[in-house]
């Protein structure tokens, strides 16, 4: 007699995203760097830099693209240190500086021109990935994929699937409603699927966990 | 449980937010249906390379960039010109209003009674609108000029209560200081002015600043002080008030 569980399929596993090590920092420590910052303290302002650079670079990287990247950044730190002034605490520290980064990098891309209005109608003008290019590895292909994907698609992927933030954070970050937060994810991993082609998971070894049987 | 339903709760059901049941439907449909499993499993392939995607370390040069940027700001602030200072510090406080108003009328309007009435104190701005001494400003220019007024600080965002009783007083404080800054901003510019000006101007202030001691307290009298306030931006900052035909705007 068979085994029942040599005859199931195996599923893909629901799983939590928590993919980078987040900025932590009690609401004490928040408030006196703000108020080290607000003073001008260069030790203060240091620090603020160094514990949200990589997030506020790795975000304007992966939507502006790595030529632009610096200057988004830079550009972020300057309204967070000339922001904070007027930063009243209605949302978390960490939150304010993400909300700027994504609105500084969809800002420069609309300045530059390439940026893609979210929605069905500007999927369709994207071409479909080149065959040669879906055999490169599949970290190569989501890079590529990403820069093909309409500007508001490509923030809630970063916020939500790369930086690893919650729909609550995503949200008060992009200034919108949970739902519509997980309705514009469920839509641009739709897209991010067109655009590496059908049957992602037979071309490349999924990473670990990820294909486990349920 | 038809496919495109499923498929509509993929991205929900791999990142489990799907409850128990929802959960079982998908997953005992994902079992059966070749396709939408195909489906599932490249968009949790898709979603475990996208979380493990390397991060990018920012160069060396950024923080020196940083405060490049900072100082050129600076430099850019301090030569700009005074009037744009005080409108820009003036203005900054402005849109917290609304908001705080519309997300909690009921509890500031409650809050906001209780602690004018538990607070004599509050009379303190009041004074500084109301006065009756002579005007600042003679035929020979103005005598002196009142240091504005401190600002209260702000409370921390958690304090949301604290921070709507306080709102009204920081307002009126705030008014305050940019009426004070711009009388001294009017010093200056007064040196300029036909004899007939500096009487219609100093006329109008005095018109308006009884107007504000006349207001009840309050939005009436903010209200007042705004006019006295809109009033010294034209005649100061644009000149363009028909100070001959009193028109504040």
């Amino acid at each position: 007699m068979t085994d029942l569980a040599d005859t199931l399929p195996a599923l893909p596993a629901p799983t939590l995203a928590d993919p980078r090590p987040r900025v932590t920092s009690s609401l004490t420590d928040d408030v006196q760097l703000i108020a080290a910052c607000r003073r001008g303290e260069a030790r203060g302002m240091e620090r603020l830099y160094h514990q949200y650079k990589r997030r506020v670079f790795g975000m304007a990287h992966r939507i502006v693209g790595v030529s632009d990247a610096e200057e988004v950044a830079q550009e972020v730190f300057v309204r967070v240190f000339r922001g904070l002034a007027n930063f009243r605490g209605d949302s978390a520290l960490s939150t304010w500086i993400y909300r700027l980064t994504v609105n500084a990098a969809l800002s420069h891309l609309a300045k530059r021109g390439r940026r893609h209005e979210v929605g069905d109608d500007g999927l369709t003008d994207l071409p479909a990935p080149p065959t040669a290019e879906r055999d490169s590895a599949l970290a190569a292909r989501i890079e590529a994929a990403l820069e093909q994907l309409p500007a508001g698609y490509r923030a809630i992927l970063v916020l939500h699937d790369v930086e690893g933030l919650s729909h609550e954070e995503c949200a008060a970050i992009l200034e919108c409603r949970v739902g519509t937060c997980k309705s514009q994810l469920h839509k641009a991993r739709a897209r991010m699927r067109e655009l590496l082609g059908s049957s992602i998971a037979e071309r490349f070894e999924r990473s670990a966990g990820g294909a486990d049987a349920v | 449980m038809p496919c495109d339903r499923v498929r509509a709760q993929l991205t929900a059901y791999l990142d489990g937010e799907l409850d128990g049941e929802r959960g079982t439907l998908v997953r005992g449909h994902l079992r059966g249906c070749e396709p939408c499993r195909q489906v599932a499993s490249d968009e949790a392939t898709l979603r475990d390379g996208l979380r493990a995607l390397p991060a990018h370390d920012p160069p060396s040069s950024m923080w020196i960039g940083v405060q490049a940027r900072l100082a050129a700001a600076e430099v850019a602030e301090s030569k700009r010109p005074s009037w744009r200072r005080v409108i820009s510090r003036w203005a900054a406080m402005m849109p917290s209003m609304p908001r705080l108003v519309a997300g909690g009328l009921v509890v500031a309007a409650s809050v906001t009674v209780i602690w004018w009435k538990a607070q004599p104190a509050d009379e303190a701005p009041r004074t500084v609108l109301t006065d009756n001494r002579p005007p600042k400003y003679g035929a020979d220019g103005p005598k002196h000029v009142t240091p504005p007024s401190p600002v209260p600080s702000v409370p921390s965002g958690d304090d949301v209560t604290a921070d709507l009783a306080s709102e009204p007083a920081r307002t009126t404080a705030s008014y305050a200081a940019a009426v004070d800054e711009l009388l001294v901003l009017a010093r200056d510019a007064r040196a300029t002015w036909s004899d007939d000006r500096k009487v219609a101007f100093d006329g109008k202030v005095r018109a308006l600043r009884a107007t504000i001691a006349d207001a009840a307290e309050g939005r009436p009298r903010q209200r007042a002080t705004r006019t006295l306030i809109r009033y010294l931006e034209g005649a100061v900052i644009r000149e363009d008030v028909s100070l001959a035909s009193g028109g504040a705007r």
